[in-house]
């Protein structure tokens, strides 16, 4: 017994020896406290901007880099009486658990001005299904596209290809000099959609097929549809051997350490190349389609929400109406080399630019975000059936049927 | 002959376990770009620590994670022994029933209790605290270690009570002059058995912790997780600093199991 | 405090003393929020807001085609886990404990070495295999190539589950080693001594003698590997991510309740979660129960 008794008292000495609570508000100044998944230091890069100008306040950004566990830590911290100020909330249908259980304060264009120049669509990702507020201002859009090494393209005489034969051609060449025309990986099902939706987006005829999808007159075992994502079967010679055992790093890999051409995949990774390939100068191009033109998918990423229980609801939404401004939608942009959410903002890099122009005329929504409800979400149900779609186990018939049966449980 | 054979077998797993560990090891010395090119060669500098070091604050996260574990192991072990006791070696109405309770602790999702958890630790006034920790570490602990030392105390002489009892020893200075010396090879393979998870684990501080200065190690981890995604090489230094104090109180302990074991034996 | 007639060696008034430590903390601290989670799964929920009493209608939820689409898969999955376990990494950590109690030099080197992996962060490990086993980087298969012997071991859902328990093995063999060696030491050596100057060979003290005494040891281990198998989740989720890739191929209870609970953005996460997690209980534990019962009956 006096063993356990020692223990004990060892153990709350240890832990009582451990510094206490730090002491917030200094001198009147108040912390807004901001949390989210994003890597911090561009953060308190961009909220100093902020704090510049509003001297009372200290925006004190928190992230949690594991994204899964970011919302379990999210919903347990809005639950409880400590929570953040301000979070990053996610998009769409992963969104709606919050919103519906009254975690978040609705906004309003008196509080926060700039919503409303925001686009509807893009708006909408940002607003509760039921209720039709808006929760959040969103942050992002992601693009999604074909990202190219242009010394490889150079040295073997390739430029962007205009056709889809071209294309085929293009990446014939390349394997014949041994390079990997697409670093693509299977492993990491979250890719398969986005990449399906690169290559086979305009073969089902973007936006308007997936609106005929959701007023139930058009499924997606639709032949335009397979057509589509029988791309990724098509392509399959040009990916890396075993796709289906490559990740995602994997995959990030073999083009930025130059043993793969071409990178199909979202917008954010031109911030990461330029990071950790500075010497690769990169390119980007949309893949056409048998018929011409491809398109190009997007989607809103997510958006910032504000508390209902925050202690500090008027510098909550004045900040909340700064980050819908365009001092910040230019700022993100330049800081991240992401299109900001906020509107009217010009990218000052050039290759950011050119996928803008290009999304103007050619954008299309990215199908799957529409698809991510129910439990099993259809879109893990369509992620793994594209797996084994891409195992050879499966048809791409078949694949769009398992995602026809999983929305069929909740549309 | 025979004896060369098995030795020569034991060796070759010994290659088999420690060589991921190595090529860890290796990598850590290596820049990423390296890595890839050739996955396997000489360590060629410290920059990747250097690195690691300055980008996550593994300082401040060692020392809390170092009192949350000793606190929470040695909370947790004390109070199994007790309970795994009378558990192991006494008759009493409702032994089986409380074995049940104890082990059924086991085969439960642990994150499915972490709302009501941080409901009842938030009423406590214990989110956000070492204390917390430590107290849901201990608690979590409880079913491995009385599973374990039930079985060992179960498997202990029955003449040894008997003798005790002749000699009119109670069931405390039973436990404590009899039993106490016996488990001690399995309570140093429960202490190190409980120690490991704990140190890694990042689930509860993630959630249960807010504030930067009382975070532990593998939160850093995480951080560096997502931010070293691809450079290998300061991963795996990280990594290669998380796990060096493991190994050490390993290598210490397995010292401590081996010496119960010799007492075990020549009793 | 003492109830009952006094049986065996001491009373229950004490054997309860003995136990109040460790019931407090574990009940507020495991039981309380777990048995909390548990009646979850009654209710439908929006987000972390309690909604309405649910009746059975998450647990008819889980009996759904979709549902039952991965529930099944993954138990399967569950009880090859535990089948490999035993096969593999339990024989092997008995015949090391074996071979180790005749080794006197390097005996505690080699006991190190087995038991280390065990240290590592099982995310680690998963970063760790992942990168050895990479087809693009990995070394493993750079060595085996020349021999004819490269395979895609994670990347096919054939192999996919077999190197997961290689992995397992790998991770978790000093466990039982230790365990069973600490029940062989616990063995008096006269036994043994007594049976060979009976004129008993190694082998028949082994059969006869060791393995016989190893019993409670072996009851142990098997169902620690049993609730382990059942309850894994750390190192597959770093191996193969949440949905058990390749298609589905490891997935298993843990990733399924992880899935439903954290990252299906389902309003309803937290009704369906629970009541898949009241299945899990029933099932493990009463599984374990079981085992318990036939193992300790035997021993």
């Amino acid at each position: 017994m006096r063993l356990a008794a020692a223990a004990v008292a060892l153990a709350m000495a240890v832990t009582a020896c451990a510094p206490s609570t730090t002491t917030r508000a200094d001198q009147g100044k108040i912390t807004l406290s901001v949390w989210g998944w994003g890597p911090e230091a561009n953060y308190d890069k961009m909220f100093a901007e902020y704090e510049k100008a509003n001297p009372g306040v200290d925006v004190d950004a928190r992230s949690f880099t594991t994204a899964t566990e970011y919302d379990t830590i999210l919903s347990t911290g809005l639950a409880g009486d400590n929570g953040p100020d301000l979070a990053w909330l996610r998009a769409g249908a992963n969104l709606q658990p919050l919103v519906e259980a009254g975690r978040l304060l609705p906004l309003d264009t008196k509080d926060v001005p700039g919503l409303a120049a925001y686009d509807e669509k893009v708006l909408r990702y940002a607003k509760g299904d039921k209720d039709g507020k808006v929760y959040g201002v969103p942050f992002a859009v992601q693009t999604l596209q074909v990202i190219y090494n242009k010394k490889i393209f150079a040295d073997n005489g390739i430029t962007p290809p205009k056709t889809y034969d071209e294309m085929i051609s293009s990446a014939q060449k390349l394997k014949a000099k041994g390079i990997i025309p697409f670093a693509f990986g299977g492993k990491d099902d979250w890719m398969l959609p986005i990449v399906a939706s690169i290559f086979g987006t305009a073969h089902w005829g973007g936006d308007d097929f997936i609106a005929a999808v959701k007023a139930k007159q058009k499924k997606f075992a639709d032949p335009r549809f397979v057509e589509g994502i029988d791309q990724l079967n098509k392509l399959k010679p040009y990916f890396p051997d075993n796709a289906a055992g490559v990740s995602y790093t994997d995959a990030q890999i073999l083009f930025s350490s130059g043993k793969a051409a071409m990178f199909p995949g979202g917008l954010w990774e031109l911030n990461f190349f330029g990071e950790n390939a500075k010497d690769i100068e990169l390119g980007v191009f949309t893949p056409p389609v048998p018929e011409g033109q491809g398109l190009m998918p997007g989607f809103t990423d997510g958006s910032y929400g504000v508390n209902v229980k925050t202690r500090h609801k008027a510098e909550a939404l004045k900040f909340a109406a700064w980050l819908a401004s365009k001092d910040y939608g230019q700022l993100y942009t330049d800081t991240l080399r992401i299109f900001s959410a906020v509107p009217g903002v010009t990218p000052k890099d050039p290759l950011l630019g050119e996928v803008s122009t290009t999304f103007d005329r050619h954008g299309a929504t990215y199908f799957m975000n529409e698809f991510a409800y129910g439990n099993p979400s259809s879109a893990a149900v369509f992620s793994k059936a594209l797996q084994e779609m891409l195992l050879g186990r499966i048809t791409a018939k078949q694949a769009a049927e398992q995602l026809d049966k999983s929305v069929s449980t909740w549309l | 002959m025979r004896a060369s054979i098995v030795k020569v077998a034991l060796w070759a797993y010994a290659v088999f376990s420690m060589a991921p560990l190595i090529v860890m090891l290796l990598s850590s010395f290596r820049p990423t770009s390296e890595i890839f090119d050739r996955p396997i060669g000489p360590p060629t500098g410290f920059g990747n620590y250097v690195k690691a070091w300055t980008e996550a604050s593994f300082s401040t996260y060692v020392v809390n994670s170092a009192v949350v574990v000793v606190g929470a192991v040695l909370l947790g072990a004390v109070v199994s022994l007790l309970a795994a006791y009378p558990l192991g070696r006494r008759q009493f109405r409702g032994r089986g029933v409380f074995a049940a309770y104890f082990v059924s602790g086991m085969t439960l999702p642990a994150h499915l209790g972490v709302l009501p958890l941080f409901y009842l630790l938030e009423g406590m006034g214990l989110v956000d605290s070492l204390t917390g920790l430590v107290l849901v570490y201990a608690a979590g602990s409880v079913p491995f270690n009385v599973f374990v030392l039930t079985a060992f105390f179960r498997q202990l002489p029955h003449e040894l009570d008997e003798a005790a009892a002749l000699d009119g020893a109670g069931p405390f200075a039973t436990f404590w002059h009899v039993m106490l010396p016996l488990v001690r090879p399995a309570l140093a393979t429960v202490v190190v058995f409980q120690f490991v998870p704990i140190w890694n684990d990042f689930f509860y501080p993630l959630v249960l912790m807010r504030d930067e200065a009382k975070l532990t190690l593998p939160v850093g981890l995480t951080h560096f997780f997502g931010q070293f995604q691809n450079d290998w090489g300061t991963l795996f230094a990280g990594l290669v600093m998380t796990t060096i104090p493991l190994v050490v109180l390993f290598v210490l302990a397995t010292r401590q199991i081996v010496a119960g074991l010799t007492a075990g034996m020549n009793r | 405090m003492a109830l009952g007639a006094r049986r065996g060696q001491g009373g229950n008034g004490s054997s309860y003393l003995f136990l109040i430590p460790a019931l407090l903390l574990y009940s507020a601290f495991v039981v309380y929020p777990l048995f909390t989670g548990l009646t979850y799964s009654f209710f439908s929920w929006k987000g972390t807001l309690r909604d309405s009493f649910a009746g059975l209608d998450n647990y008819a939820g889980l009996l759904s085609g979709s549902f039952l689409d991965q529930l099944l898969p993954a138990l399967g999955h569950n009880a090859l886990l535990f089948a490999g376990t035993m096969l593999v990494q339990n024989t092997l950590g008995l015949a090391f404990a074996l071979a180790l109690s005749r080794v006197r030099r390097g005996k505690r080197a080699l006991q190190t070495m087995f038991a280390l992996p065990y240290l590592v962060n099982p995310l680690v490990i998963g970063y760790l295999w992942t990168l050895l086993l990479s087809p693009a980087f990995g070394p493993v298969n750079a060595l085996l190539k020349p021999l004819g012997l490269a395979m895609p071991w994670l990347g096919d859902p054939d192999t996919a589950l077999p190197t997961v328990i290689v992995i397992t093995t790998w991770q978790w063999v000093g466990f039982p080693m230790l365990l069973f060696s600490a029940a062989l030491g616990g063995i008096p050596q006269e036994y043994a001594e007594a049976a060979r100057t009976d004129g008993a060979g190694s082998w028949q003290v082994l059969r006869r003698i060791t393995l016989p005494l190893l019993k409670p040891a072996m009851a142990t281990v098997t169902i620690l590997s049993f609730i382990g198998s059942m309850g894994t989740f750390a190192l597959v989720y770093a191996l193969g991510g949440s949905n058990g890739a390749p298609a589905g191929a490891t997935d298993v209870l843990g990733l399924l309740f992880y899935r439903t609970a954290f990252a299906s953005g389902d309003v309803n996460a937290l009704g369906t979660s629970s009541a898949l997690a009241v299945f899990m209980f029933t099932f493990i534990f009463g599984s374990t129960l079981l085992l318990e019962r036939v193992l300790r009956r035997k021993a």
